[in-house]
C-alpha cells in the first residue's frame, strides 16, 4: 500500500479525524521514502521536533530536514529581523530549493497552515510546491516532488476541503473501527480514471505497516440486489421466438417484389418479340357494339 | 430546359439544379447559393472554414468537437457565445470536453487562445486527441452502431434496387466537414500542432510575485486575462477593426478551471466572499467582447465547489450555454445497476435563445456519457427502460 501511495508525485492528502489519527501513517510514509533514498523536508507545526523524530532510526533521521515552526511560530525569539518569515516564507523557500534528486515534503499539518494563511494563497503555494522541478543540469530529468499533507477533517468547512481535494492527486481518509484502522484511498491521476481502494492496516512502533487485508473495491461491496431476471415474453399470447425450421422457412420465402430467378424466367418465357397478347373476338349475332357509344346496350 | 443546359458541365450557377452526372453525391438537388456580388440583396454568407449557419435562424455555428454534443446544443455552438462546462467532482471528464473543443479548432485552422492557472498551455496542447482519418472514422462509427445493424454485409433482400447505387463518398479529414471524430488514446500529430496558431495565458507567468503584497495580486488576475483577450482580438482583427485582414477566421478561447483557488478567487473556499463580484464582472465583460468579434469561448468551472449558490446561478445566467457533468465515481450511483453501462450523466442546463423566441431543445432529457478507450459518447440513458422493468418486478 505504501508503494502505491508513493509511486507518483503530486499532493497526497492524509485526512484524519479525532477518532483515528493519521500522523503515524504519515511517519510510516516518511520512513518508507527515506529508505528509498529520497530527501525529506518536514515542516513541523503541531508537535515538537523531538516528538516527531521519536521512533525513527538514525538512517531516517539523517535524511530528515526539519523546519521547525512549532517552537516559535510568530518569530518572537529573533526580534531583530526586519521581515518575519513565517510559514509562508518557509514554504516559498521550499519551492525554490535546488537539491537534485526526488524530494518528499511532509506538511504537518495542513490544518495549522490553513488557519494562518488565506486559503487561496495556500492553494497556490501548494500547487507551486508540487510542480516537478526541472533541474537545469546536464540531464534534463524531471524530478518528482511528493507533498504529503496531514489534514484534520473536522476542523474545516466544505469550502477549503473541496479546494484542497481538487489539488490533490491522492486522497487518503483514515478511519478507525474497533482497534483496526482503515484507509480509503482515491487515486486521481490526470489522464487516467479515478480508482478507489480500501486497506485495513495497523502501524507498528517502528513505523512499518502491517496490512491485514484488502477490502474489495467500492463497487463490489454492494452486490446486485436485482439478481432475478424478469423475462417479459413468458405470458404472451403470441410467439416471439422462431425455431430453426421456422427461420429457414421464412428465409426461403420469396417476397412479392423480389426479382428472383423464377420471375425472370416467367418474364423470359414470353420471348423477346412477343410482348403483346392478342384477343380475337368474333362478334355474335346478338352483339350490337356501337363504336361511339360503348354503353349503348346497357339496360338503364 | 434551358437552365439544365447551362449547368451541363456540372458548374453551379445561381438558381440552377445540377444533375448527378459527374458528381458522386446521392442527391440530385443542390443548395441554391447566391453568386458573389451578382445579386444585390441579401446578406452574404461568411464562408469561414469550420462554420456553418444554423438551420433555424441562420446563426453562424462552430462545432464543439463532439458531434453528439453539437446535436444536443441545436447544431453547434454559436459564434460569439460562451459555453460553460460545470466540472464533475474529480475533474476527470471536463478536461476531455475542453480538449475536444481545442482540437476541433486546430483541425479547422482556427486560432486558439488557451488560458489556465494549473497547467502550461503548451502542455495542454500536447495532450489534445488525434483526429480520426476517414476510413478509421467510418470504422469507429460502425463499431458504435454495431448493435443496430446486425448484418451489414448481406445483400439487401427487399430494397435490392438500391444495391446498384454508388455509396456516398466521404472525403478525407478536411475543414469542409463540420464536426470531426477524435481518438482519445492518441495524441495529436506534431505537424498539425506546428501549423496551428495559438496564444497561451499561463497565470503564474503574468502575476508579479512578491512576498509582501499577497493581497494585491489577488485582485488583478481576471483583469489581466481580460486585457490579454482584448489585445489578441484587436491585434488579430477578429472584431473587424483591422482592415488589412481579408481572410476571416474564428478565435476559439478556452479557459480552464475558472474560479478555482488557483485563479486567485476564494469563492470556492468561503461562503461570504468579499470579492464575489469579480467573477461575474469578468463573465459580463467577456460576453461583450465575444459578441462583437468572431470568437467562441469554452470555460470549465468547478461549480460544485462554489459555496454560495447565488454565485452559481449568477454565473449560469451570464453564460449562454451551460452543460453540467456528473460522474458516478465515488457516489452511490456507481453501484446502481441502472447506470452500470455509463460513466456519468450530462445535464444540459441552458441553451441560448439568440435572435429567437424559442430554443432548439432536444426531446431526450436523460443523457448519459461513457468514456470508451478511444471515444467519448453521449447517449440517451437507456436506464429509463430498465427502470420500467425494475418497477414491474417490484409490483409483482
Amino acid at each position: 500500500m505504501l508503494d502505491s501511495l508513493l509511486a507518483f508525485g503530486g499532493l497526497v492528502l492524509l485526512r484524519d479525524s479525532v477518532e483515528c489519527e493519521g500522523r503515524s501513517l504519515l511517519k510510516a510514509l516518511i520512513k518508507k521514502s527515506a529508505l528509498r533514498g529520497e530527501q525529506i523536508h518536514v515542516l513541523g507545526c503541531e508537535v515538537s521536533e523531538e516528538e516527531f523524530r521519536e521512533g525513527f532510526g538514525s538512517d531516517v533521521n539523517n535524511r530528515l530536514v526539519y523546519h521547525d515552526l512549532f517552537k516559535d511560530p510568530l518569530n518572537w525569539l529573533k526580534p531583530g529581523e526586519a521581515v518575519p518569515e513565517g510559514p509562508l516564507g518557509t514554504l516559498r523557500a521550499l519551492c525554490r530549493r535546488t537539491d537534485p534528486g526526488p524530494v518528499t515534503i511532509a506538511l504537518d499539518s495542513l490544518s495549522w497552515l490553513l488557519f494562518r494563511l488565506p486559503c487561496v494563497t495556500l492553494c497556490k503555494t501548494l500547487h507551486a510546491l508540487s510542480q516537478p522541478n526541472v533541474s537545469p543540469g546536464a540531464n534534463s530529468l524531471v524530478e518528482q516532488v511528493r507533498v504529503l499533507g496531514l489534514l484534520h477533517e473536522e476542523l474545516h468547512g466544505p469550502g477549503p476541503m473541496g479546494a484542497l481535494n481538487t489539488l490533490a492527486h491522492t486522497e487518503v481518509t483514515v478511519s478507525g473501527k474497533m482497534g483496526q484502522t482503515a484507509a480509503s484511498i482515491l487515486y486521481r491521476r490526470p489522464q487516467q480514471r479515478a480508482t478507489y481502494q480500501t486497506w485495513w492496516f495497523s502501524v507498528l512502533p517502528d513505523f512499518s505497516l502491517d496490512l491485514h487485508e484488502k477490502l474489495p473495491l467500492y463497487s463490489e461491496l454492494h452486490p446486485d440486489p436485482h439478481t432475478i431476471q424478469v423475462d417479459p415474453t413468458t405470458d404472451l399470447t403470441f410467439n416471439l421466438h422462431l425455431s430453426e425450421k421456422e427461420r429457414e422457412a421464412r428465409d426461403s420465402l420469396t417476397l412479392p417484389f423480389q426479382f428472383s430467378s423464377e420471375k425472370q424466367q416467367a418474364l423470359l418465357r414470353r420471348g423477346p418479340g412477343q410482348t403483346t397478347s392478342h384477343i380475337f373476338y368474333e362478334p355474335d349475332a346478338f352483339d350490337d357494339v356501337d363504336q361511339e357509344d360503348p354503353d349503348d346496350d346497357l339496360d338503364i | 430546359m434551358a437552365a439544365a443546359a447551362t449547368c451541363g458541365a456540372g458548374v453551379l450557377s445561381s438558381g440552377c439544379v445540377a444533375s448527378t452526372a459527374g458528381r458522386s453525391s446521392t442527391s440530385s438537388f443542390q443548395r441554391r447559393t447566391k453568386a458573389s456580388g451578382a445579386d444585390g440583396g441579401g446578406p452574404r454568407l461568411l464562408s469561414i472554414a469550420g462554420t456553418r449557419p444554423s438551420v433555424r435562424n441562420g446563426q453562424l455555428l462552430v462545432s464543439t468537437g463532439l458531434p453528439a454534443l453539437d446535436q444536443l446544443l441545436g447544431g453547434g455552438l454559436a459564434v460569439g457565445t460562451v459555453l460553460l462546462i460545470e466540472e464533475d467532482k474529480y475533474n476527470i471528464y471536463s478536461p476531455l470536453l475542453f480538449k475536444y473543443f481545442l482540437a476541433e479548432g486546430i483541425v479547422n485552422g482556427h486560432t486558439l487562445l488557451v488560458a489556465s492557472a494549473k497547467e502550461k498551455p503548451a502542455d495542454i496542447l500536447q495532450e489534445l486527441p488525434a483526429p480520426l482519418l476517414d476510413d478509421n472514422g467510418k470504422k469507429e462509427l460502425e463499431d458504435i452502431h454495431n448493435s443496430k445493424t446486425p448484418e451489414p454485409d448481406v445483400s439487401m433482400k427487399i430494397a435490392w434496387r438500391y444495391q446498384l447505387l454508388p455509396k456516398m463518398q466521404v472525403g478525407p479529414v478536411s475543414s469542409s466537414r463540420f464536426g470531426h471524430y477524435y481518438d482519445v488514446s492518441k495524441r495529436i500529430p506534431q505537424e498539425l500542432l506546428g501549423s496551428s496558431k495559438w496564444h497561451g495565458f499561463f497565470l503564474p507567468e503574468h502575476i508579479t510575485s512578491d512576498l509582501k503584497g499577497e493581497s494585491c495580486s489577488l485582485s488583478g488576475d481576471y483583469m489581466k486575462l481580460l486585457q490579454f483577450i482584448q489585445n489578441i482580438i484587436y491585434t488579430e482583427g477578429f472584431d473587424g477593426s483591422n482592415p488589412q485582414k481579408k481572410q476571416k477566421n474564428i478565435l476559439r478561447i478556452g479557459i480552464q478551471n475558472f474560479g478555482s483557488p488557483l485563479w486567485g478567487d476564494d469563492i470556492c473556499c468561503t461562503e461570504n466572499s468579499d470579492n464575489s463580484h469579480r467573477l461575474t464582472k469578468f463573465l459580463y465583460v467577456l460576453r461583450g467582447l465575444l459578441r462583437t468579434s468572431l470568437s467562441a469561448c469554452i470555460i470549465t468551472m468547478p461549480t460544485h465547489l462554489i459555496q454560495n449558490k447565488a454565485i452559481t446561478s449568477r454565473v449560469r445566467n451570464l453564460s449562454d450555454t451551460v452543460v453540467g457533468l456528473e460522474s458516478f465515481i465515488g457516489s452511490e450511483k456507481e453501484t446502481n445497476p441502472l447506470y452500470k453501462d455509463y460513466h456519468g450523466l450530462i445535464h444540459i442546463r441552458k441553451i441560448p435563445r439568440l435572435n429567437n423566441l424559442t430554443c432548439d431543445e432536444s426531446d431526450v432529457k436523460d443523457l448519459a456519457f461513457k468514456l470508451k478507450r478511444k471515444l467519448f459518447t453521449i447517449e440517451a440513458d437507456s436506464s429509463a427502460l430498465a427502470t420500467i422493468w425494475a418497477l414491474g418486478d417490484l409490483l409483482r
